[in-house]
């Protein structure tokens, strides 16, 4: 049982706790988890807790459905857990947390290259 | 048509005795301070559902049938247990049979349509475009309760607001699963489809179902249920709620809108004097201005004056009512001479 255990207890050379997404699902199906785990372990491996959920298909309703257990996640960012990009923007997103900005800069070039091609002739003057 | 009865239903009076019970809570919180105002305002503020009084009255009206209560409810099939008991143990039985029967009869509370919700949290115009989706996001904190949950919309055009109650119904059903409860409302409760069901008589599982699926307050069930008890009314199946917790908010629903004459009728045909004068008492109370309410308080009436009295001034059936004054009366002076 000792050589069992010593797979299960991993010790780490530095590392921190981190807020991201675990993705799971099967094939064209994908389902996200908002995981709280160790910055070495894998992306789909052992977690300290689930936060939540993101299902990226739309629903029937045309909605994308997700849920965060905010308390826990208050708990976790208290004992300083860093967050993974993708967590920062759907925090943002849903209002816990301010915008982030390169969703703002992403809106913005978005804008900007859809503009573009309609006006070709303009596309120098706007820079 | 038959999944109706086998929707665990068994287990579905246990869950909604607790939760009417919470709901009762809830609703008895809230009502503290209605109340207060209303004692404020005079006691001539108009009676509501939760009111001892008025609950006393439609409990006697619903009667005590044993056999109907705990009629068999399609669970899976096991031999009968027999047991053999003397006279005092099988009064025993009959005692708490009787008091499970009273929590099983509890009323469902009647409340007043909810307001819909719309309000606005923040609103980000530059995010318009860039998703061609909306995101729902819900709080999934164990210990807040449901009616404070937090669920937000961020709509495509970058405007952050709280759902709408049909979306945090919806998320709360995902979320935290209600037995007997679907995410999507089951089509059964549209009203054209409502229709086929009445002609079958099973008025009381299509209530059972839809206490199950919606809350008290949403427009769905108080719209269920008054299609329901207007379809009753219309042809006069009064019999089919007695003695169910349904017949509570269907005398409440009629006595308010002063369609109470065939149910009258219904009960003196039926030798149920006492609750016809309860009836005619809970609509004094309710219609205090009314003429036979003020000679009933004058002569201090009671039983089957009562009901001549409000029968004259009242009623729209009076032939009727009459009638079956008098059918009842030979029918009793049969019985005294035989």
């Amino acid at each position: 049982t000792l050589l069992a255990g010593s797979r299960l207890l991993k010790g780490y050379r530095g590392g921190h706790v981190v807020i991201r997404f675990a993705l799971g699902g099967c094939t064209n199906r994908p389902f996200f988890r908002i995981v709280a785990a160790h910055s070495k372990r894998a992306r789909d491996g052992k977690y300290l807790e689930q936060l939540g959920c993101l299902d990226p298909l739309p629903n029937v309703y045309g909605e994308k459905v997700a849920g965060l257990n905010l308390e826990r996640l208050r708990y976790w960012l208290g004992c300083g857990a860093q967050l993974s990009r993708p967590a920062e923007k759907l925090l943002g997103l849903a209002g816990f947390l301010p915008l982030h900005p390169m969703t703002v800069t992403g809106a913005e070039r978005l804008r900007r290259r859809r503009a573009a091609p309609s006006a070709p002739s303009m596309g120098p003057e706007k820079g | 048509m038959a999944a109706l009865g086998a929707c665990g239903s068994a287990a579905v009076p246990a869950r909604l005795c607790r939760v009417a019970r919470v709901l009762w809570g809830w609703r008895a919180r809230r009502g503290l301070g209605q109340d207060a105002r209303a004692m404020g305002e005079g006691r001539t503020a108009k009676p509501s559902f939760t009111d001892e009084a008025v609950q006393n009255l439609l409990y006697k009206m619903t009667g005590l049938n044993l056999q109907k209560v705990f009629r068999p409810v399609k669970m899976e099939l096991k031999p009968p247990k027999y047991k053999l008991m003397t006279e005092a143990q099988l009064e025993e039985a009959t005692r708490k049979a009787i008091e499970e029967a009273k929590e099983k009869l509890a009323m469902p509370p009647v409340l007043t349509e909810r307001e819909p919700i719309d309000d606005v949290l923040a609103e980000d115009k530059f995010l318009e475009g860039t998703e061609s989706t909306k995101y729902v996001f819900t709080d999934l904190t164990y210990s807040v309760p449901h009616r404070e949950r937090f669920i937000v919309v961020r709509e495509t055009n970058g405007v952050l607001r709280k759902a709408t109650w049909e979306e945090r119904d919806r998320m709360i059903q995902i979320f935290f699963p209600k037995e007997g409860r679907r995410v999507i409302p089951p089509v059964l409760f549209k009203d054209e489809n409502l229709m086929a069901v009445f002609q079958q008589d099973r008025h009381e599982d299509v209530l059972n179902r839809c206490i199950a699926q919606f809350e008290p307050d949403s427009p769905d069930y108080i719209r269920v249920h008054h299609r329901t008890y207007d379809d009753i009314e219309k042809h006069s199946k009064y019999d089919l709620l007695r003695s169910t917790r349904h017949f509570g908010g269907m005398v409440w629903y009629l006595v308010n809108r002063k369609q109470a004459d065939g149910l009258l009728i219904d009960m003196i045909q039926r030798d149920l004097l006492d609750d016809a004068s309860s009836l005619i008492t809970l609509y004094h109370m309710l219609h205090p201005e009314c003429p036979s309410a003020k000679e009933a308080k004058e002569g201090n009436l009671q039983g089957v004056d009562l009901i001549k009295v409000f029968a004259k001034t009242e009623s729209k059936k009076e032939g009727y009512i009459q009638l079956a004054l008098q059918a009842y009366e030979e029918a009793m002076a049969a019985s005294r001479a035989s």
